[in-house]
């Protein structure tokens, strides 16, 4: 077995080349990384707000809690249904109204954006307990009182605690509280009364969803069909964990698309910059496998020393690459949610498996490189090597 | 022979290598184009929407209808050439998970507004009379298999129930700022199907001005118009609500940008490290070259001519595969799984104008280092390694 360090000796002496060739397996780690961490990041934004434990109901057909209306009057069917968890307060269930505003981003005059607003009950941080305020206090009911998801906080006209905003004309709404929901969409969302979102925008009587919380998981199919069944109603319910994930395939999927397309042509592209590269040092060194091969080493040990050498210019390439990914976690970046056409803010979710993945493909590109060269300096013959000026 | 010849010639000493360069060059060019035509596709939207039409929405928010009386006001705005109304609809072919683009729309006033819209002239007095009538568009059509006099039901998403529809007439446009992939029809027949409560309501009101330059000033005297009724109004030209959605996927769109850079720089490292490869094996011919009374300039046109050559072969082949892989693989995917989002998807001249050009200049970067070290070498020293 020839030593490891005549390999890494000899990447060190051609710095230039090896550093490109590494780079280019570093990008391809790097872009199929970051894509992946962004996809992920957007299921997790949006899937964290969905827990198994609960059903949402929307009217049937409505795809999303925008489109959807639920008629008040069937909030209290819907709430008495059999396997709706109960406390001393009554049902564990709160109906909601979800819309749309206009606001203009903090550091732009012109630039409107769409911001969710979302009508709650009172009960709303007693029935989500993953939302907890982290600083003000939460709206009174009745009043024209709103508190805000952090991501929020300062990132639009108006969204910062004392200041208000623009419900409907002559209707400003004061910011009392900001609230944090475990990193999940609702931290993108304004939360007040529902019933000031229904008067300023003439729903009365209509809301969006209704969210319940099941006496177990297992309680769902029964409550389903409870709902369901009553086809007067015009109801479908789904568990809520379903739901949010269903809300993040359509902008996760293009995510993906575009990453994945983009990382099978790099791939295929520094596979090709790392094959130049081997196959250079290759012929380059001819005299010095020659000579290795006179001193007795096999034909295996050449091809392997060669394998082992183009496996370290991608590890090489490939830990940078994923180090420089995992730098990307520190960034928050906002986007359209294509399902709801509002702005969510998220964050790149890194994950051990998906860097495990990423390096993988980076060392598969190093070896599927290093390959040809690596059975060509394996076929050297010896004498005519070393007879060669 | 000239220089420039011989220089290509170069490219044949090392085939192989060569070869892999080329196709090198090739991919990224061809990742490159695929990501240039997702922007241009994307923007079509924005740059192809019409700057002489506005929309009138809800001015809070875009969820919520207007009164269907407002377009009436809106109809006696100086300025406002002409008027039509819709609301968007939605709606799933059953069994397909993707919302369609489909609209209710005034047709009378719908079809006069928006003239890009061509009609056979049979096709266009069966749907006016028609009150269950749609026209959709060619590209929809194909994608689902639809032709005029089919049947066709869609699964509401925001209006609830079952909705059946009959296929009237298949519409090509004429300008971009309506894509072929929507459906239209009668708004009378959504309106009158709806329960009590939400009839007499649209989505938007359109209104044709007479210039782009007219736009915001007649915008502003809608606006200023529903100021103290019960629901203000938002008026923007088409192309303003598109660019107003186009920022929304910014970040999405920047990541592209920079990714397409970033090909960029792969290719010039492949590139790069080919061509550095050559020099310095042929260190000893260049000197031989100086010794015989070449100059350090005939060197640099030497390394690079066979870089441009190279990279003008990648960029090239990029051109020839692109087209077939774009215009037929990849926008055939894309209508079948995401035609929303992506209703042009065509390369364009332009972009592949621009990758060839950007081989060139490339290979030059690529070249000029080595080049230039390659130019500047002592004779003496070079052929004394020969030794």
């Amino acid at each position: 077995m020839i030593p490891l360090r005549y390999n890494v000796r000899s990447l060190a002496v051609r710095k230039a080349t090896t550093a490109a060739t590494a780079l280019g397996i570093g990008l391809v780690v790097f872009v199929l990384s970051t894509s992946q961490m962004l996809a992920d990041g957007i299921q997790h934004t949006l899937g964290s707000a969905g827990e198994p434990g609960r059903a949402i109901v929307l009217r049937k057909g409505a795809d999303n809690e925008l489109v959807s209306s639920v008629d008040a009057k069937l909030v209290n069917v819907i709430m008495a249904a059999g396997g709706v968890r109960r406390d001393e307060r009554g049902p564990r269930a709160v109906a909601e109204l979800l819309t749309i505003i206009a606001l203009s981003r903090r550091n732009s005059a012109t630039a409107l954006s769409n911001v969710a607003v979302r009508g709650i009950s009172d009960r709303v941080l007693d029935f989500r307990s993953e939302a907890k305020l982290v600083a003000g206090r939460a709206p009174r009911i009745g009043a024209d009182e709103a508190m805000i998801g952090k991501r929020l906080r300062g990132q639009y006209r108006g969204l910062q605690i004392g200041q208000s905003f623009v419900l409907k004309k002559n209707l400003s709404v004061r910011v009392v509280g900001v609230f944090e929901a475990g990193g999940s969409v609702h931290e993108s969302e304004i939360w007040c009364d529902a019933q000031l979102v229904q008067s300023a925008f003439g729903r009365e009587g209509l809301l969006s969803s209704v969210t319940v919380e099941l006496q177990a998981p297992s309680a769902f199919a029964g409550f389903r069909s409870a709902i369901e069944r009553e086809r007067s109603y015009g109801l479908s319910v789904e568990r809520e964990s379903t739901y949010y994930e269903k809300q993040s395939e359509g902008t996760a999927t293009l995510v993906r698309f575009l990453g994945g397309a983009v990382v099978v042509f790099f791939s295929i592209g520094a596979s090709i910059g790392a094959t130049i590269t081997m196959y250079a040092a290759v012929a380059q060194r001819r005299r010095e496998v020659g000579t290795l091969r006179a001193l007795g080493f096999s034909r295996a040990a050449i091809l392997s020393s060669f394998l082992i050498e183009s496996l370290l210019l991608a590890l090489f390439g490939g830990a940078v690459g994923a180090a420089c990914s995992l730098a990307m976690g520190q960034l928050e970046l906002t986007m359209v949610n294509f399902s709801t056409l509002s702005e969510m803010t998220f964050a790149f979710h890194a994950s051990a498996s998906m860097l495990v993945v990423a390096l993988a493909v980076g060392i598969l590109m190093g070896l599927a490189g290093g390959l040809l060269p690596a059975v060509r300096a394996a076929r050297v013959s010896p004498i005519e090597a070393m007879r060669e000026a | 022979m000239n220089l420039v010849s011989v220089a290509i010639q170069n490219t044949r000493r090392n085939l192989f290598r060569s070869i892999l360069t080329v196709v090198g060059v090739a991919i990224a060019m061809l990742a490159f184009l695929l990501l240039r035509t997702v922007l241009s596709a994307w923007l079509v939207g924005v740059q192809h929407a019409a700057t002489d039409r506005l929309a009138t929405r809800h001015k809070v928010t875009f969820v919520m209808p207007l009164p269907k009386r407002y377009v009436d006001t809106v109809r006696q705005v100086p300025g406002v050439q002409a008027v039509t109304w819709m609301t968007f609809f939605g709606g799933k072919v059953p069994g397909k998970e993707e919302q369609l683009g489909s609209v209710a729309v005034d047709a009378p006033t719908f079809l006069r507004v928006y003239d890009e819209l061509v009609l056979p002239e049979p096709q266009r007095e069966h749907f006016l009379r028609d009150r269950r009538g749609a026209i959709v568009g060619v590209a929809l059509a194909r994608q689902f298999g639809w032709k005029v006099g089919d049947r066709i039901t869609l699964a509401g998403t925001t209006f609830a129930g079952e909705w059946e529809f009959s296929v009237d007439g298949i519409y090509t446009v004429k300008r971009r700022s309506v894509d072929e992939l929507s459906m239209f029809f009668h708004w009378s027949y959504l309106n009158d199907s709806l329960p009590t409560q939400l009839r007499e309501q649209v989505g938007w009101i359109s209104s044709k001005v007479a210039s782009a330059r007219e736009a915001p000033i007649v915008a502003k005297r809608i606006d200023d118009g529903f100021e103290s009724r019960e629901t203000q109004t938002l008026s923007m030209s088409e192309r303003a609500v598109n660019n107003s959605f186009m920022g929304m996927a910014s970040t999405l769109l920047d990541a592209i940008q920079i990714v397409s850079l970033v090909i960029l720089v792969i290719m010039l490292l492949i590139l790069g490290n080919t061509i550095a490869m050559g020099v310095r094996e042929r260190t000893q011919e260049y000197a031989v070259l100086r010794a015989i009374g070449f100059l350090p300039r005939h060197v640099v046109i030497f390394v690079l001519g066979e870089a441009t050559a190279l990279a003008s072969a990648g960029g090239l082949l990029a051109v020839a595969l692109g087209v077939p892989f774009i215009n037929s693989g990849v926008a055939r995917y894309l209508e079948e799984n995401m035609a929303g989002f992506f209703p042009f998807f065509r390369l364009a001249a332009r972009d592949m104008l621009l990758a060839l050009v950007l081989s060139g200049v490339l290979a030059v970067l690529a070249a000029l280092l080595p080049a230039l070290r390659a130019s500047k070498l002592q004779v003496t020293d070079a052929l004394r390694k020969l030794g």
